[in-house]
Parts: C-alpha cells; structure tokens; sequence
C-alpha cells in the first residue's frame, strides 16, 4: 500500500482504488458477466438512460429474483466510466415507485381525479372509436393532434409519432423547446451540428464554457474538464449564474445576460487587431471570411463590447489573449445562452470566434454545441406510410413552443379552420413545460378528448380523459444514442413490465390490430414484431460494418460502442453548408430573414414596469419534469425556492427564507426566497422542475417569446425561456 | 494486512454537491426512503476567497471518540480496530440517544425497523478489495476511503469552517479545500 499525497489526490483517478486494497473498484463486482450468480437467481443486463440529456448512459442492471437489486454504470463507456449521476441512480425508486400509472385509467371529469381501471382493450377502444368518429365527420384525421418531445429519447420512442403517421394524417407539435436556435446557427456556419467528441477535452489547453451548466446537466463532461484542469488546461466558465460548474473552474465571468455575442465579437476584435488570428485556415476553409473581419473593424470595439457585457475591457482582452495564444483551445456552447431572442445570433458569433482564431478542426479544439452523427439508427418504429385515402393530405404542423396559443387559434369556431378534436400526449408533459400555463389548462379544454401516455399522474395526466400506463426503460427494448458524446447503447429488458403497463410501439400495434378489426385497413402499424425484433432494425447496418458487427447480438455483448472519427469535429475541412466551406457569410442564414454575417443582434428590452430577470434553467436534482417528484430524491431535496442576491432582496426586504410572490403580467409563482452571492444582482433564479402534490410550476411566468432562430433546421424558432421578466415581493 | 484504519477523504475541490453518493447508498442498501446514511450540505460561499458555491459530502465520521457509542445504552457502537464505527443493528432499540449524541446527526431512525441505522463504511466491500460505494459511485470521483495510517495527508484539513468542529468526537474524514475561483463580477 502505498503512501497517499495530496499529489496523487490531484493526479484523480489514477490514484483511486489503490488504497483499500487489490481491487478495481466496486465495478468488478457489478462488472457485466452475464454470469448466473451461484443463487442461481441473479443476472445482470445491460439497461441505457433515454433522457433528454447530453450524457445518455450506458447501464449495468443487477437483477435478483426478477427485481432491479442495484444499477451502475458500464464501464464498457470511456464516457461515463462506470458512474451514473444523481437521477440515474435514483432508478430503482422510479420503477418501484408506488405513484406509477399501472393501468389504463379513465378520468370522469379532467382534473377531478376520478380514475377508473379499464382494459387495455377497453382503452383502444375508446380511442379508436374516436378517430372513427373524427374521421367521419371530418373527412381526415387532422383533427387529431400529437404533443410529444424529450421525455424518451429511445429511438423506439419515434414510435409515437410513427403511432399516428399510421392512422392517417394529423396535426403534429412541430419543433423543439430546446436547442433550435444554435442549431440554426451550426446549420448556416457549418451546415449542420457536430461536436467535437467530449471525451478530446482532455486535450485542450484552454476551456471555454460558455452558458453551459456540466456540474448539474453533463457530469461526466464535467469530470472530463476536472481532469482536463489537473492536466493544466484553465478553464474558464461564462454565465450570468454563478453555477457549481463555474465554482469548480478557475475563473468565472459574469455576463450580462444576453449579451454573449457582444463578448465574442469583441473578443474577435482584439485577436484581429493583434494579428493573432489564423488567416492561412480561414482563406482555405471559409468563405466571407474578408466581410467578417470587415464588420469587425467598422463595427466592433472592445469599450462597445464591454458596455454591452457588463465585462471590463481589460478582462475581454485577457480573455482573447489567452483563448487565442492557448492552442488548441475549446469552446463548449450551452444551450441556455442561446435561449434568447438573439440566442442564434450569439451562437454565430461564437462559431465565428472560434473559426478565426484557427481552433476548428483541430483535437482540443471546436466550438462544440451537440451533434446527431452518431444517430446510426434506422427510425423504424416512427416511419409509417397512412393508410390508403387517408385524407388531408399531409400532415399539418403546428408549433410545439407556442402550442396551446394555436389549439385555441384553431379551436375557436372559426368554420374555416380545422380544430383540434382530439389530443395525443406521450413522451412529454406540455402542461409542467410549456410556457404561460394558464393557456395550456385553456387549450386543454378546448380538446374533446385527450389521452397521455405516461409514468406518472402529473399534470397533464390531470388534464386528460385517458391515462396508458408506460413502461420504463428497464422494461423493455431499446436503442439510445446521445447528441453530445459518440456511444450508441443498446438497452435490452430487466424485468417483466409491471402492472399493465407497455412502450409506446407496443401501444402502436395494441391500437392497430383494435382499429383494423373494428375497420380493417385503417392502421397501418405492423403487428406482428417482438419488442427485441424493433430494437434489431433501429440498428443501421452503416453502424453494424463500422463496428464490425454482424447483428444487434455483438451489441448486446457490451451494450455500447462508439462511433469514431469524431475527436475533431471538421478537421477534414469538408462543411455541409452549400459552399462546402465554413461560411462566415451565410446566404441561407439571410433567407431566413437574419443578416448573413454573424453581427450583434441587441437584447431584448428589460421592461420598466418588470425590471427584474427571471433565469430558470435546469435543476440538478431532476430532469424537467422528472426525477425531483420521486420519495428518494424528495429525501435530498422537495421544496422549491428561488434564489436573490442578498443586494436585490435587502432592497425588497426580503430575507433568507421569506415566501415571497415572483409574478408579472400573466401569472405568479410563491415560493421560498433564498439569498445567494451567485446570481446575478438584477436577475432571480427558479429552476424548473415537477414537485410531486405541490402547485409549483415557473412556466406561470413564462411567456412563449420566440427566440431568433430555429425554422431553418427544426421547422419552428425556438424559445427565449430566459427573456422573462418579473416582479419580487415578500409574501 | 493489520492496523488498518480506515477513512473518508473528501475532495471538496471535485465534489459538485450532486448527491450522487447519498442516492446510490440509499439504493445499493435498500434504505428506507426517508433516511440515509450520507448528507451533501451547502457551506459558507465565501470559504475560500471570493463567494462561489461550496459543499461538503460526509457519511459517518468513525470518529475516534464516537458520541454515538458513547450514549448507547445497549451498546449496539463499537469503535473497530480497523478504524470503522460499527452498529450492530440487533442490539439496538431504536432509542435516538445516538442521534442526540452524534454531532453531526449521522445516525438516521428507520421508521420500518424501529432502530437507528448509519454509514458502515461498506465494510464487506472493503474486506475484498471492493471500494465503497459512494467511492465507486461519485462521478467526480471526489470521495476516497483510505487507510489513514498509510496516506500522506499534506494538503488535507479536518475542519471546514461552518461544519461541526472534529474534535468534539476526533471525526476522522478529511477534506482537501477547494481552490478559489478567480470571478469577475459586474459591477451594478
């Protein structure tokens, strides 16, 4: 045994294990072995999280006498090591949990709580009688609509909308809440998304986390920056909070929220006028590269940058220093900032940076945002033809982050418009996430008939006639792959499905086989597949030849692989814009009504009569609406609260854990007040989360305001979830 | 290997207060969901210089002087040469005199078994060479169970201002500090 210093501490994880004894850690005895346990009972499986979450692990299930006993992590996954993060080990207590949905229900009288068991045939039924009855007296089945999102993010889960593509054509939820404004970005820049594998951080020189929080939303990329940091790389985290993420860095930088593009430009500047920029890699690589820079002498100053930032000059101009002289150095852009109405023109001036400074393409570096190339999958259980004289004509999309505004547009009684009869809710919970809730319980009530499929009694659940009990993943099949790091995962069953419950394509061929018997040939949905049959044709056969692998069994012997050719994302200089070169100019980008170059596009105006900020971002302790309603997870953690700096709140009179009211112009939310240094002095601080039986929900506050971009690659502008502004008083 | 003493090193500089460690014990042991045996706690934001977040991740100290074994009336605590505080749930009557006892209020009352349940250090994985469990299971790797009597402890504290102070019980978890975070804050 050897001696421990504060040396090998530092050095990480090369040093843990050795001083407890011979061996590697508790992964040996939860290492997978497939092997029947001398109890002859117990069985380890391998199990992959499909939330909406950029670490997406790969899981090794212990099962004993048919129960989940404990769950950890692969450590056939560099990525992850092993290791889970707070929800993920919560597992156990999310499939046992006694508040689980076990049976189809129906509700007499929405949010009267009045549920009563029915069969599974009972509930397909009903739901089939009333797409018959739309169809007849509507001609189509667009008066039927689908919401659903990120609450599964199993490749099987496309099954849902494949569900309704089967029936005929509907009326569809139609973008993303979440990222499509830097997604818009990366499309006019690069052509699309792709990062950077994660995992190459290790060998930056210099880190940039800018608006992203890893400690509470990617622990593992954390880790990787820990580790990266020990090595020597510094790094840097900017953001208007405080996160645990930039408590872990060396240096944090507050910004004035909504202001990221000012910084990049301004940083732009100074390596421009310190000729510290990579001139040679933006004539081979780029196009519009002269106007850039161009913009950048007419238009930019570090004094203008710093005023709009609220960052001293002196501090932008260490920052470009240090950024352009550390080689490689990387920029990992979160998808909070660009949760604005100038959010993708931010991200583009980031993008920006980064390319003229020479850090695209090279391992180390990047302007890192996500990435869907490691999506080998085959989207078989979403791909479905409608049946023959289906109606309507194609599908109609509405937009998913205005939602419940366009079911009552729609709903309104206006003859020529088709309304929105019917709703089908799975995979997501529109009610705790959508914003200005009070519309969402209007549009609601709009709807004859709703029926969610889902886990849990929540409020949408609430708000619905019929309830399918869901599966978790540790119940069936499934293929996940993550949109920031490279593993794809196979995930196959632990146990039995308890209850009566089932995954969304089981519900799909339930529904089918009841409608073509009452009506044959009114749904197309096969019927005739096992789950594990589905979850052998996700697999592409492009990801099966470059795994070497004949079939999804190889898969199942690790229960993941990665995807390579990913440690710098671009550095075969080959772009998927329509130059096939980085575009600083970006015609798309202009034809959809944005400026071409990426310039400063100004924040949206503080209100006067609601001059206070409201951030609500992810909370560590859940994943939107899951996780936090859990008994484990309550043991930690189950009140709400919002955090001031002690400046604002002194000014309020408020004190450490006061109730106080946060309200504007369409709702109010009360809660706990809890002082903190780590906010910023003109902004407060809700994280966004579902507490089992309490009426707390922040999307009270917030307004569906659009954010800048998003239609060009997701159909729809995003959401500024973060250009809200409230009122603070004490209760 | 005799003479063991084993005990916690926590690395405040890695921990991110996730909690990781406290849901991953409660399940590997199929705690009661309304107890555990570890306690992620926020401490004093201006610790170490300018204000960031801060936490403190703690089990059961097994500490030299154990308040715990002391207030037992049944003697269910032994202080192990090995370093570990032993509950020996079979003695124990669920009678929270431990509780009170232990200044940092480790042991947790089972409110299905009827006794006071604690931190073992997971001694039947150490015994073969497994980690523990929080050690295993903390993503930032910031927890270490150690032999205290063969590590070097420069660099490591056994006090952090705002906790409870070790030598009321000689608390044997150790602590490395977090650097200070240069901030930049706007000035309004």
């Amino acid at each position: 045994m050897g001696k421990f210093s504060r040396r090998d501490f530092l050095k990480g994880s090369a040093a843990l294990g050795a001083l407890v004894g011979v061996g590697t850690g508790v992964g040996s005895s939860f290492k997978k072995t497939k092997k029947v346990s001398a109890a002859g009972n117990t069985k380890q499986v391998f199990s992959a999280c499909p939330r909406n979450c950029y670490d997406t692990c790969s899981i090794v299930t212990t099962v004993g006498d048919g129960t989940i006993k404990f769950i950890t992590g692969n450590k056939n996954c560099t990525y992850t090591n092993g290791r889970l993060c707070v929800k993920g080990y919560t597992y156990p207590n999310y499939v046992y949990s006694p508040d689980r949905v076990k049976y189809p229900m129906k509700q007499e009288g929405r949010g009267t709580g009045k549920w009563t068991r029915i069969t599974w045939d009972e509930a397909f039924e009903m739901i089939a009688n009333k797409i018959f009855e739309i169809k007849k007296e509507y001609g189509s089945t667009l008066p039927i609509a689908l919401n659903k999102y990120s609450g599964t993010f199993n490749t099987l889960s496309y099954g849902i909308e494949g569900t309704l593509s089967s029936i005929g054509y509907t009326t569809r939820a139609q973008g993303t809440p979440c990222w499509p404004a830097g997604i818009d970005s990366q499309t006019f820049d690069f052509g699309t998304i792709v990062n950077s594998d994660p995992e190459a951080m290790i060998h930056s020189k210099y880190i940039l986390v800018w608006g992203a929080n890893p400690a509470w939303n990617s622990v593992h990329s954390m880790n990787i920056l820990q580790k990266a940091k020990e090595n020597g790389a510094k790094v840097v985290v900017i953001d208007p909070i405080l996160t645990d993420t930039a408590a872990n860095a060396d240096e944090y930088i507050e910004i004035k929220t909504s202001t990221d593009g000012a910084l990049a430009l301004g940083m732009a500047k100074y390596i421009l006028d310190h000729n510290l920029h990579d001139m040679d890699w933006m004539r081979k690589n780029s196009v519009g590269y002269q106007e850039y820079l161009n913009y950048l002498n007419n238009n930019i100053t570090l004094e203008w940058a710093s005023e709009k930032t609220g960052i001293p000059v002196e501090v932008i101009e260490r920052l470009a220093r240090e950024y352009a002289a550390a080689k490689p150095a990387c920029i990992w852009i979160g998808y909070g900032m660009q949760r604005h109405t100038n959010g993708g023109a931010a991200v583009r001036s980031i993008d920006a940076l980064a390319a003229m400074s020479g850090n695209v393409g090279v391992l180390g570096g990047g302007a890192n945002y996500a990435q869907l190339d490691s999506w080998l999958v085959n989207y078989s259980a979403m791909a479905m033809s409608p049946p023959e004289g289906s109606g309507g004509g194609a599908d109609r999309m509405i937009n998913i982050n205005n939602f419940p505004a366009q079911v009552l547009d729609l709903n309104s009684g206006d003859p020529n418009k088709i309304p929105i009869k019917m709703l089908w809710v799975a995979g997501r919970n529109p009610i705790a996430q959508d914003p200005e809730t009070s519309v969402s319980y209007k549009a609601f009530d709009s709807i004859d008939f709703v029926v969610t499929a889902d886990l849990w009694f929540n409020e949408t659940v609430a708000q619905s006639d019929l309830v399918l009990p869901i599966s978790s993943i540790f119940e069936t099949w499934g293929v996940h792959a993550s949109y920031w790091h490279y593993w794809l995962h196979i995930n196959e069953p632990a146990i039995d499905p308890l209850y009566e419950t089932k995954c969304d394509v089981e519900i799909a061929m339930g529904l089918s086989k009841k409608m073509n018997e009452m009506e044959p040939g009114s749904c197309t949905y096969p019927t005739d597949r096992t789950m594990e049959e589905w979850a052998a044709m996700e697999i592409s056969q492009d990801f099966l030849n470059s795994k070497g692998m004949t079939s999804y069994k190889d898969l199942l012997k690790t229960g993941t692989a990665k995807v390579e050719g990913y440690d710098a994302a671009w550095a075969d200089g080959v772009f998927r814009t329509p130059s096939g070169k980085y575009e600083f100019l970006s015609e798309k980008c202009a034809s959809f009504g944005h400026h071409a170059l990426p310039v400063y596009v100004e924040a949206k105006e503080v209100p006067t009569d609601r001059p206070i900020r409201l951030l609500t971002p992810h909370w560590k302790y859940g994943l939107h609406s899951q996780f936090q309603n859990l008994s484990w997870m309550q043991s930690v953690h189950n009140e709400p609260f919002v955090e001031i700096h002690p400046e604002l709140a002194q000014k309020k009179g408020i004190a450490d854990g006061d109730m106080v009211k946060v309200h504007n112009h369409i709702g109010f939310v009360e809660l706990r007040a809890k002082h903190t240094l780590t906010v910023p002095k003109d902004a407060v601080v809700i994280y966004e989360a579902w507490y089992k039986d309490q009426k707390f929900n922040v999307n009270y506050l917030v307004e569906a305001t659009p954010a800048d971009m998003g239609s060009c690659a997701t159909g729809q502008a995003g959401l500024a979830f973060h250009d809200q502004f409230v009122n603070i008083d004490k209760l | 290997m005799a003479n063991q003493k084993y005990g916690f090193i926590i690395s405040m500089e890695r921990c991110i207060g996730c909690n990781a460690c406290t849901i991953s014990c409660k399940s590997y042991y199929n705690l009661n969901p309304s107890i555990n045996r570890r306690f992620v706690r926020e401490v004093e934001e201006t610790l170490v210089g300018e204000a960031k977040r801060c936490h403190i991740s703690t089990a059961c100290n097994h500490c030299e002087e154990p308040g715990c074994a002391k207030a037992c009336p049944t003697g269910a605590y032994t202080k192990l040469d090995n370093g570990i505080v032993k509950h020996n749930q079979d003695r124990c009557i669920g009678c929270k005199m431990c509780a009170t006892a232990c200044p940092y209020g480790v042991p947790q009352f089972d409110p299905v078994k009827k006794k006071m349940d604690k931190c073992s250090l997971c001694v039947e994985l150490l015994e073969v060479g497994e980690e523990t469990i929080c050690m295993a299971s903390c993503p930032m790797e910031a927890i270490q169970v150690v032999d205290l009597n063969e590590t070097e402890t420069i660099g490591l504290v056994d006090r952090v201002n705002g906790f409870v102070n070790p030598d009321i019980t000689k608390s044997t978890t150790l602590f490395k500090l977090p650097d200070a975070t240069h901030t930049v804050r706007r000035d309004l």
